[in-house]
């Protein structure tokens, strides 16, 4: 069979040539007035959503007349879907870059159907969108602008978790057309929108909206190249402008001279604009340049995509993009560059001429590169015939070499396999290679599994060694969904299929089950989950309670554990609540953790903790919050109180706290004694342990009241000595601290008594300790009298003790003509002179 | 900005650097996607560890205009763009974060900006809160993957401030599982772990997440095929071995006496820096000397005026000389310091070309540097040495070093109930307390009446609550406790591994060495002048099991002897003895599969000196760091060891997570005495 030359359907456009490639035929029926629909075709080659524009008056016809809806459709006309539709008038239909739908209703209803299969999450625009009305929206990546009828402008930024906000408000007055530049090329970051108003474009963005002084308006019609470099402006007078898009530059102009409105105006990749009317297709290159296509089959509607535009007819989808570098090098006429001789080669090569060698001599230096350039130019060839030449074109030339790294040819060879499979008329996504590259692999499976394409997804994942969990996963979810066999059989059958392959999430299949109704089947998938975490979310919506929180502990992530116990706690009543966690001691843990700390203040949950308490019978942990209750009050008399309601709840068990119960009677007594002497004796007592209550009063001279204090309290007599002790010596109260010394015997020895005044300073009086000490070492009176300034005694303590050398060295620290030297001198005589 | 590629190339072994250079990158790269300038609101606990990582000039290159704590509520309206850095796991933060954004949108009609990074993760709870308050909408959610925080070339701590108080008196889990995920986190960088090895019932929760999480990642779907072929056992990596603290709570709640844990019992530290008073080492140099790291320096230099901030790191090379030494030699390491350095100076007259002139000039700010670093440590030197000369210090010391050498408790009584008479600090006393119990696996009840009788009566009857908690922690209670039913009796072998039993580990492990010298230590026990800390030795049952062996048969044979435990791994030879100390215990082996095993080795080449990492669930204080440093020392030319734990802690850490703060009446009574105030 004669095949047509890849330059068949090429057109000049300037210096460079534009193809238009026939993708798929017959596309819709021919009935359909595709005049009165709304089209929107997704990124990549993706599907096509049709909506009947109401605005459009139709021939009654009876027998035709159904319900609205909007058709998914594949690119060849398969129809994919087709989604009944109640919600009144449609101000927006587009797609995301990862092919999920969105409709935008006039009162700001945004729905998300995110699998092409009529799911979809739903959210309001807010900001008054259902007040002012939306008029029309615009679409990028993954997110929209929506233009309100007061020209309020919203942004939503992802679908996955949409964040309407509004953008700076453009002023009043007609919007004759608008458009976007998506925040991946913009400067801000931020999404901005352009508006033709007045004679003018406005820029708007999150913060500031621009004039940018323009006055060949109004335009018609704004389009932003894909690279977001450019833009074109359309007048209402007929004339294209091309400018870049941050307005510094002109960069052409071309004239249409026609006075229909154009449906579409577009870009067609960053070099060429197309504008579209009913059935004539204007192609408008750089410098003016230009070319036009007919159709002569009614209506056309144009789906932009990244490096060209497709062209949607009844009877035809074709691809309008600029030919690729390769390409063009190959198969331009007249070319001699290496690889079109080498591809020429190939072909002396079949007729068995010499030539081909000559061909081969020819570009030897050049042939790597000539390699090269079939191999890329068979990826960006549609035309299998074409690609088959190519690559064996590059085989031949790569036999040739002595070294060259097949990498790129096999790699090359597989992506056409893959491309070719899933431009097949019945799967219907024609991709070209720079999109496929865009849309990556694992994009690609996705897109497929959305079609419940499951086998071909399988064989292109395991041909390009992806992992197939997910695959297997949406193709469980479906089968529980609409597979008509009983709980047990599919359960089975998705277990036999999946097991033992590795990433299967069940919980994902599990929530597709109970989504639909099948909780039986839900838990029994939910079972074959290895993953604890993950259950909870969707045991939670079961309300399997105690199994969620149950495989939340067993995660051991205490977020997932308390999610579910803030679920519980509003659900359940406050006794069951308490049921379910006191058998489970880590969540009753979390609970008392969290109302410990309750609110941004640290303020602690008492009515929860008492009733936990009382409930799990734990009386001195419920004793305890009245006993922190008892320290928040701002007077003794309520906090007496609470330290009463502590008490109670330990009588039952009085036994057992009988020390806690002492405790607490002792800390009222204190309090209250306290009270009485803040009030006689005009000084601040409360808050103060007994010790220190007695320390204050002792050194205030109120002896009795601390003797009082001591005997209520039963302070051992030893504390008791040791606090007056410092009390006294705090108050320097030397008198009273002598009268003591006169006392036989001290609890705690006199040696404290010693220390305490020598380091207050008053070395006299330490110094009448030191007799009354009891079991010194040996020798230690010596440098107790040596640290009071008492040589003298020192030396009688040494002298009494025979100890010569101590002796001797007070002797010389004070010198022997002192009078304490002689002193000193005197009494070591008798006994260490010889 | 560019996201760190996984390459193929050869694995370099574990480096603290690239988890500091991380964290660095994570920051920045979330800061730079808020455009314009920001006002930075910062939880307070982790304003000290973001400083670890990145520096507050670096922050305001990045266009953060003012910071604020989330707990003082006041950020004002100065900025559009409002950056909150909060940890997730706790409702209280995202409580507060609503508040403010209420009250921010409630001041101005200003349209804000709000975003939020959670630390380390983003929760289901935080999202909760926020959505039920109003606000989720309002706000742009980001997550801060920071777990470890690289206090040190060899330590990374979580830098959960109440790890202790969360694990072992609320009972909540949270820091385990932090723990775990930061664990995992290095393995999936290096491999597994080929073996953990590990002592205490919180360390083998750790270990069984450490499982479960490997198990789910084999069966998470987003896991691509490369991560797990990353799973396989490391080979630049030996060994983790995790230690829980209760295990051993005896080693902290003796009072530290390395340069650095004494500088933490006197003035505390906090991610590498200390508070002192500018009387004690001086007022900062003129020049601001890249002291101002913390973010928190900026809004505290405002509120206290005397105190000064003191970076405590290796950056400091005499700090980093004297921290792991035993304070008792420190005084004559500076003298020799201080001369060395005067003599270098002197050389400036002796110098007579212009060549030894310029040399010494280029020397100059370096010695500067020294003489700095030297004026502080002698400050807190001195100021440390007024503490250790108290009385009070050596009654304490005293009493502590008794008991942990195991003498009789009834001996100590009267000593104790002075210290108490005399209204030493609470924490030291309790500190005493909860030794005496813990040796002695219990108090009588009568003893113990009588103590908890004294400290109410001592400190004020809201101490009760301070005693519920001990018993709680099991660290100071009756030995008929219903909570202490599991102790078994002083000695007795009958009944292991449910609580610690010093009296036998003492001779087992040899915790007591009394011929120990500071200056040229020969064992871990220097740090404690004498005790061996009980929790460094089971890491040495591990590591060092020969030396181990020759200082506990008492065979004086060092070192090269027969290679007795040559080939042993995990507890082996020590089992019997680790059966003593309480909890679980565990050694598993990571296997994964054989060839990705050999790739692996392929590519690391092998045969370096591997990383054995010690965890420590529930804190680690820097005594033992030093102890495990000392090893490191020992052991470098074999292998390098990583310190991992979920905070730095000490005795007066665990003593403030068990003591009631509030007291009765208008006036709390004033906390007196050194002791930190944390």
């Amino acid at each position: 069979m004669e095949v047509a030359h890849p330059t068949a359907g090429w057109e000049q456009l300037g210096e460079r040539f534009y193809r238009k490639i026939q993708l798929y035929t017959q596309i819709f029926n021919q009935d359909l007035d595709l005049d009165s629909f709304l089209v929107a075709g997704a990124q990549y080659g993706g599907a096509i959503a049709l909506y009947r524009d109401e605005n459009k008056l139709v021939a009654y016809r009876p027998a035709k007349e159904k319900k609205p809806s909007i058709d998914i459709y594949s690119c060849a006309g398969k129809l994919i879907r087709s989604i009944s539709w109640d919600k009144g008038p449609i101000k927006g239909l587009g797609w995301s870059e990862d092919e999920k739908l969105l409709v935008v209703t006039a009162d700001g209803t945004v729905r998300c159907y995110y699998d092409l299969q009529g799911d979809f999450t739903q959210f309001s625009l807010g900001n008054g969108a259902d007040e002012a009305g939306v008029k029309s929206c615009k679409f990028y990546d993954h997110g929209l602008v929506a233009l309100l009828s007061n020209n309020a402008l919203v942004s939503v930024s992802s679908y996955d978790e949409p964040r309407p906000k509004l953008l700076a408000p453009p002023p009043e007055g007609d919007v004759h057309s608008w458009n976007l530049i998506p925040p991946a090329y913009t400067l801000s970051r931020s999404v901005e929108v352009l508006l033709s108003i007045g004679q003018t474009v406005y820029v708007s963005d999150a913060t500031e909206c621009e004039d940018r002084f323009l006055d060949i308006g109004p335009f018609t019609h704004i389009a932003v190249s894909p690279n977001g470099k450019f833009a074109a402006l359309y007048t209402a007078t007929g004339s294209a402008h091309v400018i870049t898009s941050d307005f510094q530059n002109r960069l052409s102009e071309y004239d249409s001279k026609s006075k229909i409105l154009p449906k579409y105006f577009e870009w067609c990749g960053n070099d060429a604009v197309v504008i579209a009317w009913e059935d004539e297709v204007h192609l408008v290159g750089p410098a003016g340049s230009l070319t036009r296509f007919y159709y002569d089959n009614g209506r056309v509607h144009l789906v932009p995509d990244f490096d060209g535009v497709r062209v949607i007819a009844n009877d035809t989808c074709d691809f309008l993009q600029k030919v690729p570098d390769v390409i063009e090098e190959v198969f331009r006429l007249g070319t001699d560059s290496a690889a079109s001789i080498l591809l020429d080669a190939v072909e002396q090569l079949e007729m068995q001429s010499p030539k081909a060698d000559d061909n081969i001599q020819l570009i030897r230096s050049h042939l790597v590169d000539a390699v090269d350039t079939c191999v890329n130019a068979a990826g960006h060839e549609f035309n299998i015939h074409w690609q088959k030449r190519l690559l064996n074109a590059a085989s031949f030339g790569k036999s040739v070499l002595d070294i060259y790294n097949s990498d790129d040819f096999v790699d090359m060879c597989e992506t056409l396999r893959v491309l070719n499979a899933v431009r097949f008329y019945e799967v219907g996504l024609p991709l070209s290679y720079e999109q496929y590259q865009r849309l990556s692999p694992s994009g690609l499976i996705a897109r497929l599994l959305n079609r419940h394409e499951y086998l071909l997804a399988l064989r292109i994942a395991g041909y390009l060694r992806l992992p197939t969990d997910k695959i297997y996963v949406h193709w469980a979810s479906t089968k529980v969904r609409v597979g008509a066999e009983d709980d047990d059989a599919i359960c089975r059958k998705v277990v036999e299929k999946l097991s033992g392959k590795p990433g299967i999430s069940f919980e994902a299949i599990a929530r597709a089950a109970y989504d639909e109704g099948r909780g039986r089947l839900a838990t029994e998938l939910l079972n074959h989950e290895p993953r604890a975490g993950r259950q909870v979310p969707l045991l939670l919506s079961m309300e399997e309670d105690e199994v969620a929180l149950d495989k939340a502990i067993e995660s051991g992530d205490t977020d997932l554990v308390y999610f579910v116990l803030h679920q519980l706690k509003r659900k359940l009543p406050l006794a069951s609540f308490f049921r379910v966690i006191n058998t489970r001691p880590t969540a009753t843990a979390l609970v008392e953790a969290s109302a410990r700390l309750r609110d941004s203040d640290g303020q602690e949950d008492t009515a929860l903790l008492k009733d936990l308490y009382y409930q799990d019978d734990r009386r001195l942990d419920g004793a305890a919050v009245f006993v922190r209750e008892a320290l928040r009050q701002p007077d003794s008399r309520t906090a007496v109180d609470k330290l009463t309601l502590a008490a109670k709840l330990l009588t039952d068990n009085a036994k057992e706290n009988v020390f806690e119960l002492t405790a607490l009677k002792e800390a009222a007594t204190l309090l209250r004694m306290q009270e009485a002497f803040d009030r006689d004796l005009t000084d601040s007592f409360s808050g103060l342990s007994v010790n220190q209550t007695m320390f204050k009063l002792i050194r205030l001279g109120y002896h009795g009241r601390a003797k009082k204090i001591q005997s209520e309290f039963k302070v051992p007599e030893k504390v008791a000595w040791w606090i007056r002790l410092q009390a006294l010596v705090a108050k320097r109260d030397w008198n009273e601290i002598e009268e003591v010394s006169r006392v036989r015997k001290s609890p705690i020895g006199w040696e404290p008594f010693f220390n305490q005044t020598l380091l207050a300073g008053n070395l006299r009086l330490a110094a009448l300790f030191i007799p009354k000490c009891t079991g010194l070492e040996p020798g230690q009176a010596i440098t107790m009298y040596e640290k009071c300034n008492m040589r003298v005694k020192a030396a009688e303590e040494a002298v009494r003790i025979k100890d010569a050398e101590s002796w001797s060295k007070l002797l010389d620290a004070a010198g022997r003509n002192t009078q304490e030297g002689r002193e000193i001198e005197r009494l070591g005589q008798a006994v260490f002179k010889k | 900005m560019e996201s760190s590629q996984p390459s193929m190339a050869p694995h370099a072994g574990f480096d603290i650097e690239q988890v500091r250079e991380k964290a660095r990158k994570d920051l920045l790269y979330l800061l730079e996607g808020v455009r314009g300038k920001k006002n930075l609101v910062i939880e307070k606990n982790l304003a000290g560890p973001l400083g670890v990582i990145v520096k507050a000039s670096t922050l305001r290159d990045y266009g953060v205009d003012n910071f604020f704590f989330l707990e003082n509520k006041n950020t004002d309206t100065s900025q559009r763009n409002v950056v909150f850095i909060v940890r997730g796991e706790s409702a209280r933060h995202a409580h507060a974060i609503a508040d403010q954004i209420k009250r921010l949108q409630h001041a101005s009609q200003f349209s804000y900006e709000f975003h939020v990074f959670w630390v380390p993760r983003r929760t289901l709870l935080s999202d909760k809160v926020l959505e039920e308050a109003g606000v989720l909408g309002d706000v742009n959610i980001a997550e801060l993957p920071l777990y470890f925080f690289p206090l040190e070339k060899d330590i990374l701590s979580l830098e959960l401030d109440d790890s202790f108080r969360d694990l072992y008196l609320a009972k909540d889990p949270t820091p385990i599982f932090l723990l775990a995920r930061a664990l995992m986190g290095i393995q999936q960088k290096h491999g597994l772990f080929p073996r953990i090895i590990g002592k205490g019932d919180m360390a083998k929760r750790v270990a069984d997440l450490l499982a479960r999480m490997r198990q789910e990642l084999l069966a998470g779907e987003d896991a691509s095929e490369t991560d797990k072929i990353g799973l396989s056992p490391s080979n630049t990596m030996e060994s983790v071995i995790i230690i829980d603290r209760e295990v051993d709570f005896v080693t902290p709640l003796l009072t530290q006496l390395t340069y650095e844990g004494l500088i933490d019992e006197v003035f505390g530290i906090q991610n590498n820096q200390t508070d002192v008073d500018s009387t004690i080492v001086g007022a900062p140099p003129q020049p601001a000397v890249a002291q101002g790291t913390a973010p928190a320096a900026a809004s505290a230099s405002a509120g206290q005026t005397r105190k000064r901030k003191i970076q405590l790191d290796s950056s400091d090379k005499l700090f980093d000389r004297l921290r792991d030494t035993n304070f008792a030699i420190v005084g004559s390491q500076l003298n020799k310091i201080a001369r060395r350095l005067q003599s270098d100076y002197e050389t400036r007259h002796t110098s007579k070309t212009t060549a030894e002139l310029k040399d010494f000039v280029q020397k100059l700010p370096g010695y500067q540097a020294e003489q700095q670093s030297l004026k502080i440590h002698t400050g807190l030197t001195e100021e440390i040495l007024k503490y250790t000369r108290t009385e009070q210090f050596n009654k304490l010391l005293e009493v502590q070093q008794n008991l942990a050498a195991g003498a009789d408790p009834s001996s100590q009584f009267e000593a104790i109930e002075e210290l108490i008479a005399r209204d030493t600090p609470l924490p030291q006393v309790l500190r005493l307390l909860c030794i005496y119990s813990c040796i002695s696996g219990g108090i009588k009840t009568k003893e113990l009446d009588h103590f908890r009788r004294l400290i109410l009566q001592g400190y004020g009857y809201q101490h009760l609550l301070t005693l519920h908690n001990l018993e709680k922690l099991q660290m100071f209670l009756s030995r008929s406790s219903p909570l202490a039913s599991m102790i078994p009796m002083t000695g007795a072998a009958g009944a292991a591994g449910t609580k610690t039993n010093y009296t036998y580990l003492r001779k087992q492990l040899r915790l007591i060495v009394d011929e120990v010298n500071e200056h040229e230590p020969n064992d871990i026990a220097y740090v404690y002048s004498g005790y061996a800390p009980l929790s460094i030795r089971l890491v040495q049952c591990v590591l060092q099991k020969q030396y181990l062996l020759s200082i506990t048969r008492g065979n004086g044979v060092s070192g090269a002897s027969a290679p007795a435990g040559g080939g042993a791994q995990g507890w082996r030879g020590f089992d019997d003895a680790v059966k003593h100390a309480r909890g679980s215990t565990f050694d598993e082996v990571q296997k994964g599969e054989d060839k990705a095993v050999k790739a692996r080795a392929l590519l690391s080449g092998g045969g370096d000196k591997k990383t054995v990492f010690v965890v420590f669930v529930g804190g680690i204080s820097f005594t033992e760091i030093a102890a495990l440093r000392f090893i490191a020392k020992k052991e470098e030319d074999r292998r390098n060891i990583v310190i991992c734990t979920t905070s730095m802690i000490s005795g007066n850490v665990m003593m403030d997570a068990a003591i009631e703060k509030e007291g009765f009446g208008k006036e709390a009574p004033a906390a007196p005495g050194p002791g930190p105030d944390r």
